[in-house]
């Protein structure tokens, strides 16, 4: 019941969205007209094989990099009018990122790491919101670590932290379990599925691997930058040889 | 939190910060000394003249004219002292006669004691009284035919209370002895380090010494208690019937005075030192800018990753820029405590230079201003250097965390070019009109070239981006062939990021243009004085003050006419007239001995200046519309005023350095003294040269202070002198080349860090240990000999520049030092290869597997 409420609301929309790199002979169309809605507390895989945008797609969405035409929304907030300033502003507020890699900042502890786009807006953190996301990621003993001192898994759990603390309307994660062994990688998307679950979060995720969408809500499948198929509650199998019959 | 990335920025970083901080404080160090060691003379130059002035009210005194010269005061009557010391006024009166550098007492060997540096003084002492300047240690105070000598001389020349001694003065022809009777300090107490001989001796004796008998310098005077200053120097006009020609100054004046004189040389010492300073600060410019540049495109990705999670462009300028503020301030403290090591060092190099001389000892004087000062250039510097790669930061898209390999942002390639042309137009623009532009005060001059100089190395640098590949692949071509493909990476990473390159290789070449320079004018200046000497000089013999080139009797010359080898004497000195209204510089000339002994080239008129005649220079004549039978008003220094008619023109000043030549006797008898300042001499016809020096140097023994040099040693002299000074110039500038080797240190240091992937790959497909290190090398020393080839260059070009532009009465040829050019080149190499050694040995040491997988 309340999941059909809390769902309904549509948090990111792409609109007719284009993106192309480069002029002339040497055009890229990213992105060709692309539309798609991401609603709030949904847990959607954006898959597709490589070069079909989805990466970009991910950037566009996230206000990292600007559509060449279309308009992105997220929540009611038009990006293309927004000044470059005021799009940090959104990302510091609005959105989390897990990346690949490189996810921290390798002088700042795991904890400044958490707070620090909190800390840049000049928010306090909620305390009790972040014990409980402490809680979850199950870093409680590890926070005055430095990056280089903890696994890659607990790393990329760090990250997902980060991304968590500020309650961001939606998270980008671009393929966050690329660089994991596969034991590592379930824990991390365990726990992804536990942020939208239990801690009300909507994620969008980039990834490849049929095995880590099988965790998400929904699947959207990109082709030469246009989405040219969608799946509900996905299973790995399904996934994989859909994915096969889009020749990836 | 900006404040806590950028302390852990800059603690993670140390390393990488701690040659720039290095660079940074080794400028700012050199302006704290700069400041401290000048503060410094100016209190001990400053108790010095309070104890010259000690217990003086009021001094009476000649009138000084404007156009008096020479060290030695102008003299008036000793009636004064009749007139004055009767005074009721008048507690103490003392008359007081003086000589700088005249009067020498004489060693066993029959040299004469002087010091290292500092002058020796000779003056008149009554003794003990109110206004004396020296403390009498032992013995008692000087009458006739004694001497009291300074405990300074006393030790060092092995003299004691009760000897008989020689010495000799200006108005003796041959040294006369006479009795030790005490010794003394100046002040209260004996200085430390460096001081003056004192030579002390009762009035009358110090007059005959002189040839100035019945003459004073001056009176001190000492009021009775409850007159005060004015009253007393009223009192003293009154008994001087007001007489114009003399004047009567209180002691407080006659400190200022002194302090003035003294400050003069000081500021001139200070803002030497200070300039140096500022070129050091200069050349380390380039230095912080690169490692700001590349510690910002080496955290690339971690920016972006901050731009990503929220940070804003201009929290990212800042917090570079917070850093830049915490070197700078860390610079300014190390600097300031620096300053102290500098200022001793520069104590030192002095020291050396002048063999036992140089700077007094004294407590260093922090000054507020010194502080100021130090701080403002500190952190100006830093930050000013870090401003573009600050700024640059900000560009930094959010995308680059994501992109592998993300390169920098960049200024456009137009922009960049357009940017450095201009600079280096404005630069060579403000450069030449400071050389050849007419008309301009010398500090004008001086602020265009200045000015100049620095637009036209920044334009310099920045244009050498432009073709540092090109040049850096040239340089590399022939390691390429020698050594193959570790050579050729050399190569490669030298010419594959031009800015780089040409940032590090900026502070070499600056500072190696500026000792070229320096080489270009010094080499120009000995080959004008070699041929001054082969075409202008038919002198056998050369006489003259060999220390400061001060003026002596002219007494002299006429000793050296009597000498029956000596054939002809001419003699020349410098002298300021008032010339139709305005002063000039002009000289007084033995005329009589025309072209026979030193040569002016008079090509129209005649020799005969007699007593109202004056010759010119051909182009100042060309300038003021003067020829000859044309006539000029002249005052001299007493007042004498009369037109004189230029009767002969010359055209070569390279030896008088003055387009107005009267006869020297002229000169002499509107002088207060009788001077001349260097004088040559001919001998007669098959007179053995060595037999005819001894006889000359026999006739004026008593002008000790006095050389009497043949061609040859008078030409090694002049050059030991051009080279003492190119030496102290160049070894000031030396510290900018160990500015420039930290910065190949920091750049080939900080370029391997990066490559760290790179060098893993390497590594990983074979490359050896060895032929890594080897590959750092090469790049440095291909990076190094740019540098210097680059500064060798510019430094030509500003050099002969500048001889062009500096009349030929001071250096009227160029000449190119092409050794030293070579030696630089080479000098360049080395410095790369040696400045890679810890960085090629890192790189060397790097764990292929960590390497690799570095991010």
């Amino acid at each position: 019941m309340t999941d059909q409420m809390v769902q309904g609301a549509t948090i990111a929309t792409a609109l007719n969205v284009m993106k192309i790199y480069g002029e002339g002979e040497t055009e890229v169309r990213a992105l060709n007209g692309l539309n798609a809605e991401f609603r709030r507390g949904q847990f959607t895989a954006v898959m597709g094989p490589s070069g079909s945008g989805k990466s970009t797609l991910m950037h566009v969405m996230a206000g990292l990099d600007r559509a060449t035409s279309g308009e992105v929304m997220i929540g009611d907030t038009a990006l293309s009018l927004l000044s470059e300033k005021e799009l940090t502003l959104l990302r510091r507020e609005r959105i989390g990122f897990v990346f690949q890699a490189y996810n921290l900042i390798p002088t700042l502890s795991a904890r400044e790491n958490m707070v620090l786009p909190l800390e840049l807006a000049g928010r306090k953190p909620d305390a009790d919101w972040f014990d409980q996301v402490v809680a979850a990621v199950g870093l409680g003993d590890r926070l005055t670590h430095r990056p280089n001192e903890l696994s890659g898994g607990q790393q990329q759990r760090v990250a997902v932290a980060r991304a968590l603390v500020g309650q961001p309307d939606i998270i980008f994660a671009d393929e966050p379990t690329g660089n994991l062994d596969s034991q590592t990688g379930h824990e991390i998307l365990d726990f992804l599925k536990v942020a939208v679950r239990e801690l009300d979060q909507t994620i969008v995720m980039v990834t490849h691997d049929p095995l880590a969408a099988s965790y998400t809500d929904r699947a959207i499948f990109l082709t030469d930058g246009e989405i040219t198929s969608e799946m509900n509650e996905p299973n790995a199998d399904e996934i994989y040889n859909h994915m096969r019959s889009l020749g990836a | 939190m900006i404040l806590k990335l950028v302390r852990r920025n800059v603690a993670a970083t140390k390393g990488r910060l701690l040659l720039m901080l290095l660079s940074i404080v080794i400028g700012v160090s050199f302006v704290s000394g700069s400041f401290l060691l000048a503060d410094s003379l100016r209190a001990i130059f400053s108790d010095v003249s309070e104890q010259i002035f000690a217990g003086v009210d009021v001094q009476v005194r000649a009138v000084e004219s404007e156009l008096a010269t020479g060290e030695d005061a102008t003299r008036f009557s000793d009636e004064v002292l009749d007139q004055v010391a009767d005074l009721p006024e008048v507690e103490y009166a003392e008359g007081g006669l003086f000589a700088f550098e005249q009067i020498y007492t004489v060693d066993p060997e029959g040299e004469v004691n002087r010091p290292q540096g500092p002058p020796v003084l000779a003056s008149s002492w009554a003794g003990p009284s109110p206004v004396s300047s020296w403390t009498l240690i032992d013995g008692r105070a000087p009458g006739p035919d004694e001497i009291v000598i300074d405990t300074l001389q006393a030790e060092v020349a092995e003299i004691a209370i009760g000897d008989t001694i020689p010495i000799v003065a200006p108005a003796i022809e041959n040294p006369v002895e006479v009795t030790v009777v005490g010794t003394v300090v100046f002040g209260d107490e004996a200085s430390g380090g460096v001081s003056p001989y004192f030579n002390l001796f009762d009035l009358t004796t110090m007059q005959t010494l002189m040839g100035a008998e019945g003459l004073l310098d001056g009176i001190a005077l000492n009021a009775v208690d409850d007159v005060s200053n004015n009253q007393l120097i009223a009192a003293v006009e009154q008994a001087t019937d007001f007489n114009p020609a003399l004047e009567a100054v209180p002691g407080a004046t006659l400190v200022q005075e002194q302090n003035d004189e003294f400050g003069e040389i000081i500021d001139i010492i200070g803002y030497v030192l200070l300039g140096f300073a500022v070129v050091v600060l200069f050349v380390s410019i380039f230095i912080i800018y690169n490692t700001f540049a590349i510690l910002v495109s080496q955290r690339i990705r971690q920016f972006g990753l901050l731009r990503s999670v929220g940070m804003l462009g201009s929290q990212l300028t800042r917090m570079v820029f917070i850093e830049a503020l915490i070197i700078g301030v860390l610079a300014s403290i190390l600097g300031l405590f620096g300053g102290i090591g500098i200022a001793n060092l520069l104590k030192w190099i002095f020291a050396t230079a002048s063999d036992g001389g140089g700077f007094p000892d004294g407590p260093l004087v922090f000054r507020l201003r010194t502080i100021i000062i130090v701080f403002a250039l500190g952190i100006g510097v830093t930050l000013g250097s870090a401003m573009i790669p600050a700024w640059l930061a900000q560009r930094i898209p959010a995308l680059a965390a994501l992109r592998d390999g993300a390169a920098g942002a960049e200024s456009s390639y137009r922009r960049r070019l357009t940017i450095s042309t201009v600079l280096l137009i404005a630069g060579v623009g403000l450069y030449g009109a400071g050389l050849f532009a007419g008309g301009l005060s010398v500090s004008g001059r001086l602020s265009l070239l200045g000015f100049g100089a620095v637009l036209l190395f920044l334009g310099a640098v920045a244009v050498s981006v432009f073709f540092a590949a090109t040049v850096t692949r040239f340089i590399g071509a022939p390691i390429e062939r020698l050594r193959g493909l570790t050579g050729r990476l050399g190569r490669d990473n030298a010419s594959r990021n031009p800015q780089r390159t040409a940032a590090t290789a900026a502070a070499l070449m600056i500072g190696l243009a500026l000792i070229t320079g320096v080489l270009v004018l010094a080499a120009s200046l000995r080959s004008t004085f070699d041929t001054i000497l082969e075409d202008s000089v038919a002198a056998d013999l050369f006489v003259y003050e060999e220390q400061q080139g001060l003026p002596f009797a002219g007494t002299a010359v006429d000793q050296l006419l009597e000498v029956p080898e000596i054939a002809d004497v001419a003699g020349f000195v410098d002298v300021q007239v008032e010339l139709d209204g305005e002063v000039t510089g002009a000289a007084g000339f033995d005329v009589a001995s025309q072209d026979r002994v030193l040569n002016i080239g008079l090509v129209s008129g005649s020799w005969d200046a007699g007593n109202n005649g004056v010759l010119l220079y051909t182009d100042e004549a060309e300038d003021l519309g003067l020829g000859l039978g044309d006539s000029v008003n002249v005052t001299f220094e007493d007042d004498f005023n009369a037109d004189f008619e230029i009767v002969g023109l010359f055209d070569d000043n390279t030896l008088l350095a003055s387009d107005w030549v009267f006869d020297r006797s002229v000169v002499a008898a509107h002088s207060n003294i009788n001077q001349v300042g260097f004088l040559g001499a001919t001998f007669v016809e098959g007179v053995d040269p060595e037999a005819g020096q001894a006889a000359a140097e026999a006739a004026i023994a008593n002008f000790p202070q006095l050389v009497v040099q043949n061609n040859t040693e008078f030409k090694e002299t002049q050059e030991g002198q051009i080279n003492a000074i190119v030496a102290l110039i160049n070894g000031l500038l030396f510290l900018c080349i160990i500015v420039a080797f930290i910065g190949i240190v920091n750049t080939m240091a900080l370029s391997i860090l990066e490559r760290t992937r790179e060098i893993g790959l390497l590594r990983a497909v074979g490359t050896t240990r060895n032929q890594l290190r080897s590959m750092v090398r090469w790049e440095a020393l291909i990076v190094g000999v740019f540098g210097a080839l680059m500064g060798v260059v510019l430094g030509l070009l500003i050099g002969v520049g500048a001889v062009t532009a500096i009349p030929d009465s001071f250096i009227s040829e160029v000449s190119i030092p092409w050794g030293s050019a070579i030696t630089f080149l080479i000098l360049g190499g080395v410095l790369g290869v040696v400045a890679a050694f810890f960085p090629a040995r890192r790189a060397a040491k790097m764990n292929v597997l960590d390497a690799i997988s570095a991010i």
